[in-house]
């Protein structure tokens, strides 16, 4: 266990950054390395920074220089920000990790893989159970872009893992997460004046408070199983508590004008919904997080309606 | 409770006495919810009582468990189902002390009624006749959770997707789960097919019985086959709608969206011994002969059960 040498992708990123200053605190590890085209978002005392883009092959000679035995991807964009097209965004996800997975080929250290992924493999379904297990990924059609650049990803992994033996890859699958100082797509969604919903649904939501999204990778880094494993906080929580919660307004919108209407929001300076998320808000989603539980042994703290709670309150004190 | 004189509905005095208050608070630049509660203070206490709930779930202050199911919403429309159950239905209940009073049990009743009345009649039946009431969840068929308002009101009271995934792991928590096998072959079924249960599928309520070691209940449920008497079918509608059958009764669609009330037939319930399950052991779950074997005895008694609860009840109507 000790002297664990991690690499981290997606340094950049505001969990990628607190990863990284979590595993420099770690007695047991000994080098902290990241990879990013943009720079930490805090302050890393022994985190070797490398500054290169995922998508570059470039990363095949740096990634093993690093003699790592650990790699944390971290680097998939769930939503493509104000300037990145939906393309790039695609680009970032797949070819990156085909480049990621080149560069580990010439990497005989390497042991441990985890993934950052997402639970929107399981899309949001009217029929779905309502908590999904780890081999439930194939239940229902992909019907969005990030769903399928998921798939994908996932794929490739395991393609991967069946090919190394001696590495095992850990597949996390995230509910979206909600912090203070997290921007996501929930986190802006609960900030704007007004929030669309669709009339007549009150969807169950789930969601990972940041702690326990941090921790959740910390303990697969420890402790590395094979295969996909939910992360998500325990319950679920209806959009219509959730918005009340943080304080806010929900505008019902008929489920036919829902695309219409928020599209005009988005000339009026509201936010626009990815696919995804808009299924999301008519259907829900939840997971099983069993797994997590009993094979990684972490046991998340925060339940969806707390970390809302907590996220509602930090953000009323900054205001 | 109350001062005499004072009603325990809210008369035309108090209601302009809340109204007052409520505009009082408004005007001096309080939100709606604090207003209201300050309004409320003119009410009569039960009402005041009503009104102050209803505030707090404004403000998100209620609480509902993994599966949406609100404990509270489910009182507040209590009345409701109420009514349906004493003056509409009349509905006569036989058997309730069998149903276990604790512990994981799998309910299995004949469904018919394109809207799950029956799975809410059943509820309101343990809720009321077990010496201790518990909140049976119920198996939805799927399409039902693709609609507005249908869909958050059925996951409030208890109902969840039909998904033996679903099943298992709220039997596993060891909770009351009623399910209808019969499925949608039984709520598509004419008027003249009534009470004529319909294959129970393959068995899986069975399976998902022996996986988990819960005793299997069976419920024969009599008037739920006349709310809705289908006198025909449109499948071209059904098909532009998405819908697994379009009905057409002597209300629907003519009256258009009254044709949702359901007929007040007169209701016989009766819960019969629990089957037991657990002495077989999980593993018998993959064992066919069994599963089809204890499908077949469930839907045997139910079927007997439907047929002298049906003599019992005379006629339908009066």
């Amino acid at each position: 266990m000790a002297g664990r040498r991690v690499l981290i992708t997606g340094v950049g990123s505001h969990v990628g950054s607190l990863l990284a200053q979590r595993l420099e605190r770690d007695p047991d590890v000994e080098h902290v390395a990241g990879l990013d085209t943009r720079g930490p978002k805090v302050d890393l005392d022994r985190t070797e920074y490398i500054r290169a883009d995922i998508r570059d092959p470039e990363i095949g000679r740096l990634i093993p220089a690093t003699e790592v035995d650990t790699i944390v991807h971290e680097q998939i964009v769930r939503q493509p920000g104000p300037r990145m097209s939906p393309p790039a965004m695609h680009d970032v996800n797949v070819i990156g990790t085909l480049q990621l997975l080149a560069a580990c080929e010439r990497v005989p250290t390497l042991r441990t893989i985890v993934v950052r992924g997402s639970a929107g493999i399981y899309g949001a379904e009217p029929h779905a159970p309502q908590f999904f297990r780890e081999e439930m990924a194939q239940l229902f059609p992909q019907r969005t872009r990030f769903q399928r650049d998921v798939a994908e990803i996932e794929n490739y992994f395991e393609t991967y893992a069946r090919r190394h033996p001696g590495v095992s890859c850990t597949m996390l699958r995230y509910q979206p997460a909600i912090g203070p100082g997290l921007r996501t797509q929930i986190t802006r969604y609960l900030s704007q004046p007004v929030c669309p919903t669709y009339m007549g649904f009150d969807p169950r939501i789930q969601l990972v408070d940041i702690e326990d999204a941090l921790e959740a990778l910390v303990a697969a880094v420890r402790n590395p199983v094979r295969g996909a494993v939910n992360v998500a906080g325990p319950g679920t929580i209806g959009l219509g508590r959730m918005i009340r919660l943080a304080g806010r307004r929900a505008l019902p919108i008929a489920s036919p004008l829902f695309g219409a209407v928020t599209s005009a929001g988005q000339q009026l300076g509201l936010d626009s919904q990815s696919e995804d998320f808009q299924r999301l808000l008519r259907y829900g989603r939840g997971v099983d997080t069993r797994r997590l539980t009993d094979e990684v042994g972490y046991t998340p703290r925060h339940s969806t309606a707390q970390a809302v709670e907590t996220w509602a309150h930090r953000a009323r004190a900054a205001a | 409770m109350g001062a005499p004189g004072e009603g325990r509905g809210v008369n035309s005095a108090t209601a302009i006495a809340f109204m007052r208050r409520l505009r009082a608070g408004l005007d001096s630049g309080l939100e709606l919810p604090d207003a209201i509660s300050r309004g409320a203070t003119a009410l009569p206490r039960d009402a005041r009582e009503t009104l102050n709930r209803i505030v707090d779930r404004m403000e998100g202050d209620y609480t509902e468990d993994e599966w949406g199911f609100d404990e509270e919403f489910t009182e507040l429309v209590e009345p409701f189902f109420a009514f349906l159950y004493e003056t509409w239905w009349r509905v006569k209940v036989e058997g309730a002390e069998r149903v276990p009073a604790h512990g994981r049990a799998l309910l299995t009743a004949n469904h018919a009624g394109i809207l799950p009345w029956d799975a809410t009649m059943i509820s309101l039946a343990l809720l009321r006749e077990h010496p201790l009431p518990r909140n049976p969840r119920f198996l939805v068929l799927n399409w039902a959770f693709d609609l507005p308002w249908v869909s958050s009101g059925m996951r409030k009271v208890g109902g969840a997707v039909a998904s033996p995934f679903n099943a298992m792991r709220l039997l596993e928590q060891d909770h009351l789960v009623a399910v209808f096998p019969e499925g949608v072959k039984g709520t598509g079924k004419p008027y003249s097919e009534r009470y004529r249960l319909q294959r129970f599928g393959r068995g899986g309520f069975v399976e998902i019985a022996l996986r988990t070691g819960a005793p299997i209940v069976p419920v024969a449920v009599v008037g739920s086959e006349e709310i809705y008497p289908k006198l025909a079918d449109l499948p071209w509608v059904a098909r532009l709608i998405g819908a697994p059958y379009f009905p057409v009764t002597p209300t629907f669609p003519l009256l258009g969206p009254l044709g949702v009330i359901p007929l007040p037939s007169k209701w016989r319930i009766e819960f019969l011994d629990p089957i037991e399950t657990a002495s077989y052991g999980p593993e018998a779950a993959e064992d066919r002969t069994l599963v089809l074997e204890l499908s077949e005895r469930v839907r045997d008694q139910i079927q007997q059960a439907l047929y002298a609860n049906l003599v019992k009840r005379g006629p339908a109507f009066i």
